[in-house]
């Protein structure tokens, strides 16, 4: 079955069958003639054991016909038993190859049966004697066709090679003395490279429109050839000999090969006078290694290469097409054209076209290309846009069909699309550097390919500023931006600061210049939304915080990033890491927190940048899943490093939570501000020994709980050490500035816990000793003090002359917020254990007085409530009234 | 020992025991395991105590404590019988009257302790738990209360229904699970000598730790333990009131089907028709599932002993906080002539 599926892919199974089970006795006959003559010839040892041999198989092709199990079983099993005789002399003849008109038979019977087998309702129409039959022979087949499963595969490698023959010829030379061999050898080749050459030709002719028919035809034939040739030399030269003959036929094969394809050149020449194929007549000069093109004495013209050209295109994406030879042939065609010049149109496609089939070599489109291919891809892609830009009168566009393609005089008409293929290289190297291990050198050297790869986008936007339309020029420079937006420019901080001059372009500007274009210009929103993103990150990347921050407010992608697709939500993620770390860098500390809590909630900040997959169970994601997320993933230089990330997340947590934790002590209500620093520092206090800290997380977490105690200098130095420098705050630009920064808020927030957290225990505090013990400017406590008792966050007082802070005492000790907590708790419990006695008496008459009563008890509950905390205040008054 | 009694009916009054009468070795046995139990770790120590019955009154005698380690290789009941035999050889009384447990702050009542009192009373009728009271103890308050169940608590488990009408007809609340039962600790006359002997060699402390002020800390803990249970209660509460909220509805749905149901016969008998048959009602209205009224009571009993012990510390408080008045007083007046 499997060669007819080789060759018509668009033929329906059922004819295919029919076609099969006519054509298997007819081999037989043929075959069966052939049998007679040589019968009469020689009687051997061997000739008697194949003879039988073949007679059972002519019985069982027979019995195939008709469907016959049960003799088809007693016929397989005689089989069995003539080649088990058999077997002796096939040792000693062929050493120790199986026939191949024996594998061929196995072979088709296997078929059979699989087919047989396969038809269901065949199958129950079948005499219950058949059936039996069909599964034991089933069975039995397939076991012992275990025996023979290399030569079976080989066999259904080619199955067309006319084996029979092949097979009598063999056998006829072993009988006729060795002299007579050669000469036999040569007349054999003939006999058989003549028909497939009719059939070869007639298939041409008869289909050469339809190219996926005649290639295949001509392929195999091809194949047959060779085969025939393998099988003479095989026999003409010693069995020792074996590897170089391979060798020799392996060139064999290639020097066919190149054969064919002047004889089909030369076909195609014969046959231009019937149709629209065009003569060519004339030599050309190529070199004789290179497979040739076209015949010698061809006229090379425009037209022809065309052709010639679409013929290569035509075979492209065929099973059997070879794809680097498609490129050669390419290549070669581009020298041809060049040589003749035949006009740079020409070139330009031909040049798209080996573009696409360097593309193309690659047949699964998740997997990297290889190095060797991507070179020549770049240097193919920049001999492109040379030729692009030197000559401005070729007009390339996608809407140019194939027919209002123009050649031939100036205003060159082209079809193709130099920014897709650009956006594919783009891709290809993104594809590539994700396949290279990011610590290996290779990587690196990767990498340098960034600046050609960027070199040519450059080309391009400059070709497309001067031919194209607005959207492909946005196109391509988002293509620039992403090239650009995740890239540090040191120059822009040096500008900032006035070591550089106003008039260097920084990357900042280059980015406003482009985003700004896209903003205006862009009619879809995906665009401008990664392009609102880069330039976020971009601004975030170099300290511009309000910039930054103002983009993202004007841009509502807060809003609605969840509906765009994912790897726009990546980069959203990616730029909101960022932008936590710029805001950080300004010590904007409850803005860093904000950015960085959505990505750090979850646990798995490392998929949300897309910087790598989490290992999971095995449900969770499927095969394809995990292709696609794959996919995703960000090259490594793109990558934002986690563990930053995630000190700079903690440590802004730890300094809005710890004051707000010492604020709030009893506050029944009191909310979680950052879920996963409390897990943190849950997770060390239930430890019943806390050594000293090893990992950035373990030192946070001292730090927090130096923190609680108001230790700023504990606090600070087990968050800035040589540890964590090493790992996490020489990681900014200037670390130093952070680090001071750092310093500095947590004296501040150190300050606040203390007195939170102390100054219960305090009538009043000289401000003197608190700048003295938190290593403060005297002013600066006087300004964090005071704005505490603004926000009504402390109940004290200043008192200027004496420099001291006095505490009022307003608020409610700690037992009695306490027994205040639990009056609120047995309210509720008395509220719950009414109602409870609301629906036992519940009558029909009494629901409304009832509901009225609670409406009422409620009021009263909230005037209790109310004038609690009016109480407070009230004594607060009364306090300030005092002092 | 865990194998139920014979099923027989329990007197309404309980009168097998008026007063326990413990001695003081088992006290000091029953002191020291206690407080090494709960240093080491926070679970409840328990143990075993020995005695006899004499007329009304159950005599404590001698005591050992339950292995706490849950190893796999030891049989309980084994090591309990080994131990009395071997207790017996020593003679030592070895009738088996009960059991005792260390709490802290009168968070004893719970619903293993109610299991284990349950089988202890059915197998043995005159055996008390005793509550051993570490946390009060060790502020100074010797706190040793003996327990024992009442006929009502027992016939209640033992009939494993704890619906609210069950509990109603058995008249059964937090404050009659358990009687308490007088204890008084008794020395014998040789030990009485001993002791005196010892309290005049031991040089007179000073009393200083008498009038601990700390309240705060105390009253914190408490007020924390007493919210906690006030917590579970009123999930409790919301847990029933839902149940009653089916009930009521289902009760309203019940009664239309019924209503429409006897309309539909009523109609059919004006047309000669034969009525509709009658459907299993209790199949189309399945009762809902009454929630079990034993844990908020358990819960209310905890809450009850709670407030009972801060009122007393409270009381108590007040007491030396006067006396600290009037000391400072004293101690101004002297002073300021």
């Amino acid at each position: 079955m499997s060669r007819f599926f080789a060759g018509s892919d668009s033929d329906s199974d059922s004819s295919s069958e029919e076609e099969q089970i006519q054509r298997a006795p007819a081999l037989a006959y043929a075959f069966s003639d052939d049998e007679d003559e040589v019968k009469r010839v020689v009687r051997s040892t061997k000739e008697k054991r194949y003879e039988d041999l073949t007679n059972i198989i002519k019985q069982i092709r027979n019995f195939k016909k008709i469907k016959d199990m049960s003799s088809m079983l007693s016929s397989f099993e005689d089989l069995q038993r003539a080649y088990l005789k058999a077997a002796p002399v096939i040792a000693k003849e062929e050493n120790g190859q199986t026939p191949r008109f024996y594998i061929r038979c196995l072979a088709e019977m296997e078929d059979f049966i699989n087919e047989v087998w396969e038809d269901r309702d065949g199958r129950k129409n079948m005499s219950k004697n058949n059936y039996k039959s069909l599964s034991s022979i089933r069975q039995k087949l397939r076991k012992y066709l275990k025996d023979f499963d290399e030569s079976i595969k080989k066999f259904r490698e080619n199955p067309d090679q006319p084996d029979d023959e092949g097979e009598e010829e063999k056998r006829d030379e072993d009988v006729d003395s060795d002299a007579e061999a050669p000469v036999k050898v040569s007349a054999a080749a003939k006999v058989a490279v003549e028909p497939t050459k009719d059939f070869d030709d007639d298939s041409d002719s008869d289909s050469w429109p339809s190219d996926s028919e005649s290639d295949s035809g001509s392929s195999t034939d091809d194949d047959k050839i060779t085969n025939m040739r393998d099988r003479f030399l095989k026999k003409t030269g010693p069995t020792q000999e074996d590897d170089e003959e391979k060798e020799k036929r392996k060139e064999d094969r290639r020097n066919e090969r190149k054969e064919k394809e002047r004889k089909k050149m030369r076909r195609e020449d014969e046959e231009d006078g019937e149709g629209e194929w065009e003569t060519v007549k004339g030599g050309v000069a190529i070199p004789s290694e290179k497979p040739k093109m076209f015949a010698k004495d061809a006229q090379i013209d425009l037209p022809l290469v065309i052709n010639k050209l679409s013929e290569i295109i035509a075979a492209r994406g065929k099973k059997r097409t070879d794809r680097r030879e498609q490129i050669e042939l390419l290549h070669e065609l581009q020298n041809v054209s060049e040589q003749h010049q035949l006009g740079p149109a020409i070139v330009i496609k031909i040049k798209f076209a080996i573009i696409s089939a360097i593309f193309d070599y690659n047949p699964k489109v998740s997997d990297a290309m290889k190095p060797e291919y991507w070179t020549k891809l770049l240097e193919r892609m920049y001999e492109l846009l040379e030729t692009l830009s030197k000559n401005d009168n070729v007009v390339i566009s996608e809407t140019i069909t194939e027919e209002t393609e123009n050649f031939e005089s100036a205003p060159y008409q082209v079809r193709g699309c130099v920014l897709t293929s650009v956006e594919r290289l783009d891709d290809e190297f993104t594809k590539l550097l994700k396949e290279c291990d990011p610590h290996s050198n290779e990587y690196v050297e990767r990498l340098k390919d960034e600046c050609k790869v960027a070199a040519i986008i450059d080309k391009v936007q400059i070709y497309l500023e001067r031919h194209s339309n607005y959207s492909e020029i946005c196109r391509i420079y988002l293509r620039k931006i992403e090239h650009l937006y995740y890239k540090f420019d040191p120059k822009v901080l040096q500008q900032k600061a006035g070591e550089v001059t106003k008039d260097v372009i920084t990357s900042v500007q280059e980015m406003e210049k482009l985003c700004k274009y896209i903003y205006a210009k862009d009619g879809t929103d995906r665009l401008r939304t990664r392009a609102i993103l880069s330039h976020i990150y971009h601004h975030a990347l170099h300290d511009n915080w309000f910039q930054a921050r103002d983009l993202v407010l004007m841009s509502h992608l807060q809003e609605n990033i969840q509906h765009s697709d994912p790897s726009t939500q990546i980069l959203y993620n990616r730029t909101m890491a960022h932008l936590g770390l710029c805001a950080f860098r300004h010590a904007n500390i409850k803005d860093a927190h904000s950015c960085l809590v959505d990505l750090m909630m979850t646990g798995k900040p490392k998929e949300l940048l897309a910087q790598g997959l989490l290992p999971q169970r095995q449900h969770e994601r499927s095969k394809e899943q995990e292709k696609i997320e794959k996919q995703r993933q960000m090259p490594f230089h793109m990558h934002i490093n986690l563990e930053l990330l995630e000190c700079v997340y903690l440590v802004s947590a730890m300094l809005i939570e710890i004051p707000y934790m010492a604020a709030h002590e009893f506050d029944a209500r009191r909310r979680m501000i950052s879920k996963t620093f409390y897990q943190q520092l849950r997770s060390s206090e239930r430890q019943s020994l806390v050594g000293p800290p090893e990992s950035m997380r373990e030192h946070v977490v001292a730090a927090a709980k130096a923190m609680r105690n108001g230790h700023w200098a504990s606090c600070n130095t087990f968050i800035i050490n040589d540890k964590m420098n090493a790992k996490v705050w020489d990681l900014f630009y200037q670390a130093d500035a952070v680090r001071a920064m750092l310093t500095k808020l947590i004296k501040e927030e150190a300050l606040r816990t203390y007195l939170f957290t102390y100054s219960h225990v305090y009538d009043s505090i000289s401000m003197a000793t608190l700048a003295e013990m938190f290593e403060m400017e005297k002013s600066n406590v006087h300004s964090i003090i005071s704005k505490m008792i603004i926000n009504e966050e402390l109940m004290a007082s200043l008192d200027d002359p004496t420099q001291t802070v006095v505490m009022h005492r307003s608020e409610p000790s700690r037992l009695q917020s306490l027994a205040m907590q639990l009056a609120d708790k047995i309210n509720n419990f008395v509220d719950s254990n009414e109602r409870i006695l609301e629906t036992k008496q519940g009558n029909f008459f009494m629901r409304g007085q009832n509901q009225v009563r609670g409406n009422f008890r409620g009021g009263d509950r909230q005037n209790y409530r109310g004038g609690n905390q009016e109480w407070n205040r009230q004594r607060r008054d009364n306090r300030r009234q005092e002092y | 020992m865990a194998a139920r009694g014979t099923t027989r009916r329990i007197p309404e009054k309980d009168s097998t025991i008026a007063c326990v009468q413990c001695d003081g070795l088992a006290v000091m046995k029953m002191v020291k395991h206690c407080h090494e139990e709960s240093t080491s770790n926070m679970d409840v120590a328990q143990g075993a105590l020995l005695g006899l019955v004499v007329d009304d009154c159950l005599e404590i005698t001698n005591c050992f404590p339950f292995p706490k380690q849950q190893d796999e290789s030891m049989d309980e009941d084994e090591y309990q019988l080994a131990m009395m035999r071997r207790l017996r050889r020593v003679n030592v009384d070895h009738f088996h009257v009960g059991w005792y447990q260390s709490a802290d702050v009168g968070n004893f009542l719970s619903l293993p302790l109610l299991e284990s009192q349950y089988h202890y009373q059915t197998s043995i009728e005159e055996s008390v738990v005793v509550i051993y009271d570490t946390q009060k103890s060790s502020r100074g308050f010797l706190s040793l209360k003996a327990y024992r169940l009442t006929p009502q608590a027992i016939e209640m488990y033992k009939d494993g229904e704890f619906t609210p009408e069950a509990l109603l007809k058995l008249k059964v609340g937090y404050e009659n699970l358990f009687v308490e039962v007088p204890v008084t600790i008794k020395n014998s006359a040789l030990t009485n000598i001993m002791m005196s002997e010892l309290a005049e060699l031991i040089p007179e402390e000073e009393g200083s730790k008498f009038l601990d002020l700390g309240t705060a800390s105390v009253l914190e803990g408490q007020l924390r333990c007493l919210m906690d249970r006030v917590d579970e209660l009123n999930q409790e509460a919301i847990k029933f009131n839902r149940y009653q909220q089916l009930v009521s509805r289902q009760q309203q749905d019940k009664h239309r089907y019924l209503q429409k149901r006897a309309q539909e016969n009523a109609s059919r008998v004006a047309k000669d028709e034969p009525p509709l048959p009658e459907e299993d009602i209790t199949k189309l209205f399945r009762p809902h599932p009454v929630p079990p009224r034993l844990q908020p009571m358990l819960t209310a009993g905890q809450i009850n002993t709670y407030s009972q012990h801060i009122s007393q510390f409270c009381s108590q408080s007040l007491a030396k906080l006067f006396i600290t008045q009037a000391l400072q007083n004293a101690k101004e007046q002297n002073s300021s002539p």
